[in-house]
């Protein structure tokens, strides 16, 4: 048993914080009407990959660095804590699925790339955000020359971003992955008015797009995909909480009411040390599923479940105390609070709500009982 | 980072089992005297053992059908004992920590009175120094095991011209001293009684029965009782003793009840909130095993998992219907272990209301993270600061 970080983690996590608190600037967004590309979109994925962060987790036998998944989050709690905005999160997807689908030959052509900035993303989700395999939302058709599909996907993170995207299209009654260049005719991306503008979050339909098919498809792609961004916003959403808390604690420090500081009446008290609570709750669960999938554990998919769902319900929850700490001003656009607000909310509903998260918990204990 | 515990073939667990084996059935006497009612205390009382260590007899112990021995004797060798490591003599060490270890003396902790527990540096009851002896004065109340215990770790007050917190001492006393009166207290469980109040009449305390030094009570009690809260982050259902949601889930699961979709949900939620605890206490044990002081994990943990356990036994109860309003009716299946005290759902869920009222209430606990964690302002006091005669006047008077 040993449940503390190594040095190496730490000092990953400090160069990590290091580079985001210098490059990440959130004030742009602090104006109605500003999206992504006004909050160093591009900019900063220029740095993160060559930081290689993109590949972290990718082997060395790609080009990747081949560290493992706790490495991945404290870079993740950074990018989290800060809301820092570049595709990291559809590029950390596409890569994924290629790494669990593409055949050697396709990962050897596709993965080395990351560390040139290449960015990727991972359509999966239907228009009504169901991750359904069942469901006929795109349908590949064999070409002349690899396939053709056909279809809409939505929910696609950083699909208007990205040079490729990997898609999940029907065929021979199963979900295969394909993957698509982001110039192929007949590709329409639309950017949807996503609530979290410090993320980009597509629509993509497909009419007769040529794709060519990820060689070693097979049913349990998806799910390996699905624990590592659970992973991803888990680790987000922890950050982000620690966040809230420290910026409230603050706050609650300065401004005084009825002469006294806000920080001294327990109604607020007593909401911070609850939020504190939970902060090393959803830390802990984080490091322990990502320990889980680094250690491919046979609870790994349990602990990606538990991190995600808590993780993620109770952002929510300490956005809102937050808010509601800072009082009218937390409301404003003018204030970064509602960014994370939005956040968090928006985490909790993109790969299933926490219920669903929760749902798959009592499947996979249901299943180990019998 | 690594969350395996030791496993079956640990050759510290292995050498464990072989002790077992050649001497079944054990008294506590007989672990006592290999080091392991206490395995983290250093040799001569315990083995100095680390934390997997540590877990590896528990598990052991467990295993021969025993109650583990700080359930047995919580005050002793959780909260209190380790005290007498820091701030005991050689003499106090020899003549109190024997008897502890062997689980043959339980200790009760004569803290909190009628006139007030969550402020316990308001306390009332006097040791007044004649000669080499102190003589006691006062009226302890919700002392857990008082009515068994052989020896009492009592606070009380021995300078009432300082302000409340620096005028208090601690004493080891023989609970069987002439002038103390035990009075059992039904709780409202009615089950086998929890706690009692204890009236001390001109009790005679030895000099030598004083903890450290003067005035030095409440800084040793704030430390006994953070040592208690670590213990109590553990995941099971009353202050970290009893069923886990583990147990729980398992027993949804064996009868059907999870299909329920009114308590399949909640079940999730108390499972996942179960391993966070188990997660802080594997944190404990990490921080333990690297020396590192236990700070926020104790009442953090204690914060979360108070209301996590009430959480758990309302789901356990509910998930059996009106059914579950009959005394003793447990449907639901637990694990053939030995759970100390809180044996089936039943009595953990009439009992959990105390889980967020002993060892210091939640509100308290809020604060104290607020204030010593975060960083937040404390509490006004305004009798914090005077000399504590001056401030019984002025409760007396406000209350006219
Ligand atoms: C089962 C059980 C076993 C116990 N065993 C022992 C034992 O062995 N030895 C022992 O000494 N004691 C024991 N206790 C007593 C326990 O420590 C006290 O009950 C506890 O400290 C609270 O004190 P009180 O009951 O006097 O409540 P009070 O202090 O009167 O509190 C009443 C209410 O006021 C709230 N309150 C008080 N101060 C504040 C504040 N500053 N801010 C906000 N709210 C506040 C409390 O949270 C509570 O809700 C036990 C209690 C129980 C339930």
């Amino acid at each position: 048993m040993d449940f503390a970080l190594s040095n190496d983690h730490v000092f990953l996590q400090d160069s990590a914080a290091k580079f985001v608190n210098e490059q990440v600037d959130l004030s742009p967004l602090l104006r109605p009407g500003a999206d992504v590309s006004h909050a160093g979109y591009d900019r900063l994925w220029s740095q993160i990959s060559e930081l290689g962060w993109s590949a972290i987790t990718v082997p060395e036998a790609y080009g990747g660095l081949g560290m493992s998944y706790i490495d991945l989050i404290m870079i993740i709690g950074e990018t989290g804590r800060t809301l820092a905005p570049s595709p990291l999160f559809g590029t950390l997807a596409g890569a994924w699925a290629m790494q669990a689908a593409g055949s050697d030959r396709q990962k050897s052509e596709w993965l080395p790339k990351l560390s040139d900035g290449l960015k990727l993303a991972l359509a999966m989700a239907n228009e009504n955000g169901s991750y359904d395999s069942t469901a006929p939302d795109v349908v590949a058709e064999p070409a002349k020359e690899g396939f053709k599909l056909k279809g809409a996907k939505s929910f696609v993170v950083d699909a208007a971003s990205a040079d490729a995207i990997v898609v999940s299209a029907m065929l021979d009654g199963r979900k295969d992955f394909f993957i698509v260049n982001s110039g192929a005719p007949g590709l329409d991306v639309e950017i949807l008015e996503w609530r979290d503008i410090t993320r980009q979050v597509c629509k993509i339909t497909l009419s007769d797009v040529n794709a060519e098919r990820l060689e070693e498809s097979n049913d349990q792609v998806w799910p390996w995909v699905r624990d590592r961004l659970y992973l991803v916003l888990a680790a987000e959403s922890a950050a982000g909480i620690k966040a809230v808390l420290d910026d409230a604690v603050d706050y609650a420090k300065e401004r005084i009411a009825f002469g006294r500081p806000i920080g001294a009446f327990q109604a607020i008290k007593h909401q911070l040390a609850n939020i504190a609570g939970v902060s090393e709750a959803a830390a802990a669960l984080v490091q322990y599923a990502a320990w889980a999938l680094s250690e491919n554990d046979q609870r790994a998919s349990l602990a990606a479940a538990m991190a995600q769902s808590y993780a993620s319900e109770q952002y929510k929850q300490a956005t809102h105390r937050n808010i509601q700490i800072f009082g009218a001003i937390g409301f404003t656009w003018e204030m970064k609070n509602h960014l994370y607000y939005k956040r968090a909310r928006c985490n909790a509903e993109l790969l299933g709500s926490p219920a669903s998260q929760r749902e798959q918990v009592v499947r996979i204990l249901e299943h180990e009982a019998a | 980072m690594d969350f395996n515990l030791p496993g079956e073939d640990d050759p510290r667990r292995i050498k464990v089992q072989q002790w077992f084996e050649n001497n079944p059935n054990p008294t506590y006497a007989q672990l006592a005297e290999q080091g392991w009612t206490a395995p983290n205390w250093p040799a001569p009382w315990g083995v100095g053992a680390d934390a997997e260590m540590q877990w590896i007899i528990d598990q052991e112990i467990l295993r021969t059908g025993l109650e583990l021995p700080y359930t047995i004797n919580a005050i002793g060798l959780n909260q209190c004992g380790q005290s007498l490591l820091t701030y005991g003599t050689e003499a106090q060490r020899k003549k109190f920590l024997p008897g502890a270890l062997a689980c043959e003396e339980i200790w009760c902790m004569l803290f909190s009175e009628p006139s007030g527990g969550s402020d316990l540096g308001a306390l009332r009851t006097t040791a007044r120094r004649e000669g080499d002896h102190y003589i006691v004065n006062g009226h302890k109340i919700w002392t857990s095991a008082a009515d068994h215990a052989a020896v009492g770790v009592l606070v009380a007050r021995t300078d009432p011209e300082k302000p409340k917190h620096k005028g208090l001492s601690m004493f080891l006393i023989d609970m069987n001293s002439p002038g103390i009166t035990v009075n059992p207290i039904v709780d409202m469980t009615g089950e086998k009684n929890e706690y009692n109040e204890v009236f001390l009449d001109n009790v005679k305390v030895p000099a030598d029965a004083l903890l450290g030094r003067e005035g030095e009570g409440w800084k040793i009690a704030m430390e006994q009782l953070q040592t208690e809260r670590v213990g109590m982050t553990k995941p099971g259902v009353v202050w970290g003793m009893g069923p886990t949601a583990r147990d729980l889930m398992d027993g949804l699961i064996a009868t059907g009840r999870i299909s329920d979709p009114l308590i399949r949900d909640e079940a999730a939620k108390a499972y996942v909130e179960g391993e966070i605890l188990r997660l802080l206490t594997y944190r404990n044990m990490t921080n333990r095993i690297n020396g590192k002081p236990a700070g926020f994990e104790g009442s953090a943990g204690k914060m979360l998992s108070s209301p996590h356990g009430q959480r758990m036994a309302d789901l356990a109860k509910r998930s059996q219907g009106v059914a579950g309003m009959i005394r003793d009716p447990d449907v639901l299946p637990l694990p053939d272990k030995k759970w100390g005290m809180f044996s089936d759902w039943d009595y953990a869920y009439w009992f959990c209301p105390a889980n967020t009222l002993g060892v210091g209430t939640q509100e308290v606990l809020l604060n104290v993270v607020a204030e010593r964690v975060l960083g937040l302002p404390r509490d006004p006091d305004p009798t914090a600061k005077l000399p504590f005669f001056e401030t019984t006047k002025t409760t007396a008077r406000a209350a006219e």
